[in-house]
């Protein structure tokens, strides 16, 4: 155990070593060159000459490893930033200064993390509060035309892409109807800003996600569950003279959750590393939204750390889902 | 089968077997003159979803193919002399009344509106979205399923160190979330290769290259599985033991047998492409300069339009919808057919 633990944490990261690499390389390679961007913005496109001294204070005339290596040693030990004759103590992890904000990007990351957890949590909620449920009733009606009603309406939902079901759902309850407790989404913190604007901000999201990601549990919960019901231990339950809400939910569902559980860790290790689409939707300024403006901007310092970011939330995920599968299912031997 | 033919007096034949048959019975040429893709067929033909999404499927591949011949049976096409001909810039920009809805009656000149803003004609806009999303799609779906097989074929034959270095690199691919890599790499290699005149043409290409670059691990790891077990099988060990060369065995005597998961990876892949090409445009950085539903989808979503003309939002959202569905529910009813554990 512990020496996978170990080997899996060694890979990991090796891939964010990786992807750290992949990136400097496609920014320095990639464009004309990433100065170039940061440079017409800040000269309202007449950069021309200037362009040199760009590249020397974001440190694009020096060799590609050199750079990667300041980089390296900044998250490790941290390291001096200058900027403008203005000096920047950056302190390990340090992920550099923003080129457009000129702000540091490790607080900046830090400060929208709550947005896209919130987002990740409720959603995550709402996959179960919807799916193990209604997974349980299509199992237990298993061949009846209310199951077949509610696997072919869930299958129907799940093939359509989801950034079009949220649009849809953003469109028709704040446009439309007006709906007023859905007309103002985003993320307000829930300090600062009252837990019901937290609240009401981010329902709609939270209802899209969970709407949309229920309908794979519900499958997942049904097979689950259909499985479960015919094992022998079920018929010995029935046999005994069990109540049938015994037989259902202490002797089926918790065999049958397992499986759900492990897709349930993956998914919601995917969340946390960030919703794109969910947060360009509603308008919720987390991760997912930052990086899409980081990427239009050529902002390679917000891009590393988002994507650094959603590498390691993965990978750490995917370690423990494992962990806690082999826990859950004693079967299962990790090597 | 016995308990059917068993009348109400007799016990019923008492064994399983089915009743030996004549070798040269109708019924007997029927089952052995059907190669296994011929039986697949035959159940696809048979299930009636399949063939109304493969209906489907067909229409939106003659769109895409014709879309130059049908926008001129209609007389659309692209270009727009001038929009201001067209909307009514007083009017938030939507089209004025003589062009169609949603402030005056159908027109035929334009079939399904002209665009706000912009005044380009929806339908010839649809036909040759429609050409595009399915042409990335398709390419990109071919692209990464050779990979897919090669590296899978590779992987799970070799063995040793190469399938543990190949099996790092699939396992690694699929730790890198694809929304973010894409967002990555597209805008870059867009700037990398563009020279102003090519710019839609780079990318559709560069949008082609982000999708197989990440839509190979699902198809290698299938496949490698799948050698796993082939490999060890008689055939196999009978063309190691005649000296057949590793190539030749790859090619020759795996391949053919990978048939089955091979389409059905191409045919699970394809909605997914489609769906992801239109949302990567929707996000601004997939085909944004050219013709593309998920760019005719953000444009229709601002709320000034959707509000008043909720038809130009409707038009690409139910062609990604239908597309990306029916080629779901056919490739779920081809998984099916190619199954021979299902019975139906």
């Amino acid at each position: 155990m512990f020496a996978y633990v170990v080997k899996r944490l060694i890979s990991g990261v090796l891939v964010v070593a990786l992807v750290s690499m992949a990136i400097f390389l496609l920014f320095w390679y990639g464009p004309s060159s990433p100065a170039q961007t940061v440079c017409d913005r800040e000269t309202s496109n007449r950069c021309g000459d200037r362009i040199e001294i760009y590249e020397r204070t974001l440190g694009y005339d020096n060799p590609v490893y050199e750079e990667y290596g300041k980089f390296v040693k900044g998250v490790f030990v941290g390291r001096t930033i200058t900027v403008a004759s203005n000096e920047y103590e950056c302190t390990a992890p340090c992920l550099g200064l923003s080129f457009v904000t000129k702000q540091p990007v490790k607080e900046a990351l830090v400060d929208r993390i709550p947005a896209t957890f919130s987002v990740a949590i409720g959603g995550a909620f709402l996959y179960l509060l919807f799916g193990i449920p209604i997974g349980v009733a299509a199992a237990r009606r298993r061949g009846t035309l209310t199951d077949k009603a509610l696997v072919s309406s869930f299958l129907f939902i799940s093939s359509i892409p989801y950034y079009l079901f949220a649009l849809l759902t953003w469109l028709y309850l704040t446009i439309t109807f007006e709906i007023p407790f859905f007309s103002n989404t985003g993320y307000f913190s829930p300090i600062t800003e009252g837990p019901w604007a937290w609240f009401s901000g981010l329902f709609l999201a939270w209802v899209a996600l969970g709407i949309f990601g229920c309908t794979q549990y519900t499958r997942f919960t049904r097979g689950a569950m259909v499985e479960a019901l015919s094992e022998d231990y079920i018929r010995t339950a029935k046999s005994k003279g069990l109540p049938t809400r015994t037989i259902v939910y202490k002797h089926g569902l918790r065999a049958a959750l397992v499986p759900v559980v492990t897709i349930f860790g993956i998914d919601f290790g995917t969340l946390l590393a960030g919703t794109i689409f969910t947060e360009r939707i509603f308008e919720i300024q987390g991760i997912g939204w930052w990086s899409l403006q980081a990427v239009q901007n050529r902002d390679l310092p917000v891009v590393m750390a988002t994507a650094l970011f959603s590498a390691v939330v993965l990978i750490i995920s995917n370690l423990l889902v494992d962990i806690v599968y082999s826990v859950l299912d004693p079967r299962v031997r990790l090597s | 089968m016995s308990a059917d033919t068993a009348g109400p007096e007799t016990l019923g034949s008492l064994s399983n077997e089915p009743a030996p048959q004549d070798p040269d019975s109708q019924q007997a040429k029927e089952i052995s003159g059907k190669s296994p893709l011929r039986i697949a067929l035959g159940r696809l033909a048979r299930d009636k979803v399949a063939v109304v999404c493969a209906l489907v499927v067909l229409f939106f591949i003659v769109c895409a193919v014709f879309a130059g011949t049908i926008s001129n049976l209609f007389g659309v096409s692209l270009d727009t002399p001038l929009a201001s001909a067209r909307v009514d810039g007083l009017n938030n920009n939507l089209p004025k009344p003589e062009m169609g809805p949603p402030n005056g009656p159908f027109t035929w000149d334009h079939p399904m509106g002209v665009a706000p803003r912009t005044g380009q004609d929806n339908m010839a806009y649809w036909l040759y979205g429609c050409r595009v999303s399915l042409m990335i799609a398709t390419t990109a779906a071919i692209i990464a399923s050779i990979v897919g097989v090669v590296v899978g074929l590779l992987s799970g034959f070799l063995g040793g160190k190469v399938d543990k270095v190949l099996s790092f690199f699939i396992d690694m691919f699929l730790t890198i979330p694809f929304l973010l890599a894409a967002l990555t790499l597209a805008p870059i290699l867009n700037e990398r290769f563009n020279t102003a005149d090519n710019y839609a043409t780079i990318q559709k290409f560069s949008l082609v290259v982000v999708l197989s670059v990440f839509g190979w691990m699902g198809t290698a790891r299938l496949i490698r599985g799948e050698v796993l077990s082939l490999r060890e099988r008689e055939f196999v060990q009978a063309a190691r033991v005649m000296g057949m060369p590793t190539s030749r065995i790859l090619f020759k005597e795996l391949l053919p047998n990978l048939a089955a998961p091979i389409i059905i990876s191409v045919s699970l892949m394809l909605p997914a492409f489609v769906a992801l090409e239109a949302g990567l445009a929707f996000l601004g950085i997939g085909v944004t300069d050219g013709v593309s539903w998920g760019q005719m989808i953000l444009d229709a979503a601002t709320p000034v339009y959707f509000r008043d003309y909720p038809q130009y939002l409707w038009q690409p959202m139910i062609g990604v919808v239908a597309l990306v569905l029916s080629l779901n529910l056919l490739g779920d009813a081809i998984r099916d057919a190619l199954d021979p554990k299902t019975r139906r």
